[in-house]
């Protein structure tokens, strides 16, 4: 089983690594997304950055770069996430790929836990690199306790995936990608307060985002990363992702294989 | 020791019902209407372990809904499949381990993946043991010539050559079954022949059990031992290709090139017992001359007759040429379609 993870992983990476563009544009994105927030931000503060009291007092902390590069940060991961895992069976469908995977005797959700493994490791990568390019580049200053941020990215990973593997049973099914991702990435944008302080929703957006693991889990990583915040601080949030994780985890296999026994019914499989 | 199944794929009342949508213009109203289609109707069919065996149709015959079945991708509406012993419904783990697919042939392998990893990524994915897998690839490699190209991208290599590679892919696990559909499509004829003396090399060297949907009729009728023939969703005819033609074909058939002819030949011709059809045409300005076709209920007894009748009536034989009944003519008449209709 591990093997067959192992291999579909490998499969993924390999070929990411052979489309230079991709690579190319993961080592850029990460620093380039976040400069428009910023650039919004210092616009916004005025030019002796009076603003920054009114920011500082309602987001609780004084460092705006790294409240924003977490955000967005986070946000790129459920982005990216959406895109590549999220098409992945589409993708292979229309490349011809899939029904070989499928004729395998693997079980088939283990080629989806392979794709969402490959993604996990490239996106480690992708953070890496962003969180160099944020110090060198951005001036970003970082104050990390890091078992708690440890633990909110461990608790972050579960509702991604499972979101992720959901999207992509669901995009094989329907066969159009792209406006669920708009749909699904534009309520998180609104909503998960990326570049802003959630505090500053009106009482009904705030209620929506209370809901979102994405606004918990860019509220556990901005204490853990930027703040030093002990874990004992993040614990609501933690224990929102460890459901909301748990749950969306049940709901991309429960999801992956309804969409599997539909299409093995229907023969949609072979649709394009 | 595991024990070999007598069959190697068994179909029972195998049956496939879909919905369709349709739209309805009655009284010039428009409504979406569903209707349902039934792509295959309770084929039975037993196929021999070791047995090469062809699966014919016309498109929309219900042959690639049968294969898919077969190969679990699809599940049936009603029936049984069984292949190697297994139950698809209830083991499709241990179907998918015994039998190797070609589908979607060249596109059924990574282009960006060089042959060698597409190969051991399949391998993985059918739990082939590392060491095993190694070896055995090495071997397929070799087998098909790609060895010299075997690091190289998928994405540089010939057509024949990335259906060589979606062959081997299919054997990597070595399945004793191989379900392999339309693998020569699209190849120049030198690559469809390398397929072919592969494709004859596993069934006779290796006992493989193989199961082909071709286009090519000739194909069909070189290399494989019994062909059953799909129409409608039912099977129409079952047997050996010359059983098939034997049983199925047209008769006989004599194509008499005359250098010249009388008026008297084809009433002549016509008055022979046992002649069935006479056709008699000019050959055109170039070759000049005529040709007649002579369709024969005997071709012993009737055959020197008619040799006899065109010399006695004044014709003049040029060239004189007995048709063969084809497996395509015997499709023809089955299906009243050819197979690429």
């Amino acid at each position: 089983m591990i093997r067959a993870i192992a291999a579909v992983a490998r499969r993924e990476i390999v070929i990411f690594l052979r489309y230079p563009g991709w690579v190319i544009g993961a080592l850029v994105w990460p620093a380039l997304f976040p400069l428009m927030y910023l650039f919004a931000s210092r616009a916004l503060a005025g030019p002796q950055g009076e603003g920054m009291e009114t920011f500082t007092r309602v987001a609780g902390t004084a460092n705006y770069a790294g409240f924003i590069v977490v955000g967005t940060t986070a946000w790129m991961w459920l982005n990216m996430t959406l895109w590549s895992v999220g098409t992945s069976l589409r993708n292979e469908q229309l490349r011809g790929t899939l029904e070989s995977n499928w004729l395998s005797s693997s079980p088939r959700f283990l080629v989806m836990l392979g794709i969402a493994a490959a993604h996990a490791m490239n996106f480690i990568v992708f953070l890496l690199v962003g969180v160099l390019e944020f110090v060198l580049i951005l001036g970003v200053r970082f104050n990390p306790n890091p078992t708690a941020t440890l633990a909110a990215v461990a608790l972050t990973v579960p509702w991604v995936y499972g979101l992720g593997m959901a999207f992509a049973a669901l995009v094989l099914l329907f066969k159009e990608a792209q406006a669920m991702v708009f749909f699904v990435r534009g309520i998180f944008l609104v909503f998960a307060g990326i570049s802003f302080p959630v505090a500053v929703l009106p009482d009904w957006m705030r209620g929506i985002a209370g809901w979102l693991p994405l606004t918990h889990s860019i509220e556990a990583l901005r204490l853990a990363l930027l703040e030093n915040a002990p874990l004992s601080l993040l614990q609501a949030n933690l224990t929102f992702l460890a459901w909301a994780g748990g749950a969306l985890m049940i709901a991309g296999y429960v999801t992956f294989q309804s969409v599997d026994r539909l299409t093995h019914r229907t023969g949609s499989v072979a649709h394009h | 020791m595991s024990t070999q199944p007598a069959h190697a794929v068994q179909l029972e009342g195998l049956t496939k019902r879909f919905t369709a949508r349709g739209i309805d213009e009655n009284g010039g109203r428009r409504r979406t209407v569903r209707r349902e289609i039934i792509a295959v109707d309770h084929v039975d069919l037993l196929i021999r372990r070791g047995e090469f065996f062809g699966l014919l149709g016309p498109n929309g015959a219900g042959k690639t809904t049968t294969i898919r079945m077969i190969c679990t991708l699809l599940e049936p509406t009603a029936g049984q499949v069984r292949v190697w012993g297994h139950d698809a419904a209830k083991e499709a783990s241990a179907v998918r381990r015994n039998l190797g697919v070609l589908l979607m042939g060249e596109r059924s392998v990574y282009w960006k993946l060089s042959a060698r990893e597409n190969l051991e990524y399949f391998a993985a994915l059918y739990q082939v043991p590392a060491a095993t897998a190694k070896a055995r690839i090495s071997e397929l490699l070799e087998r098909v010539g790609l060895t010299a190209r075997a690091d190289d991208l998928v994405e540089r290599y010939s057509t024949g050559m990335r259906q060589r590679l979606a062959l081997i892919k299919a054997m990597v696990h070595d399945p004793p079954v191989l379900l392999l559909d339309e693998p020569t499509t699209g190849l120049d004829p030198q690559a469809a022949r390398n397929i072919r003396d592969l494709i004859r090399h596993l069934h006779s060297s290796e006992g493989k059990t193989i199961i082909l949907t071709t286009h090519y009729m000739e194909e069909a009728d070189q290399l494989c031992e019994r062909i059953g023939i799909i129409d409608y969703g039912k099977i129409i005819a079952l047997d050996a290709p010359q059983s098939l033609k034997r049983v199925h074909g047209e008769r006989p058939v004599l194509r008499l090139d005359l250098e010249d002819i009388t008026d008297g030949v084809e009433p002549a011709l016509r008055a022979i017992p046992g002649v069935t059809r006479v056709v008699v045409q000019p050959k055109g300005a170039n070759g000049g001359g005529y040709e007649a076709i002579v369709h024969l209920s005997d071709l012993r007894e009737t055959l020197p007759k008619a040799v006899e009748t065109v010399s006695r009536a004044g014709g003049r034989i040029r060239h004189l040429q007995l048709v063969e009944t084809t497996l395509e003519d015997v499709f023809i008449g089955l299906t009243g379609r050819t197979l690429r209709d």
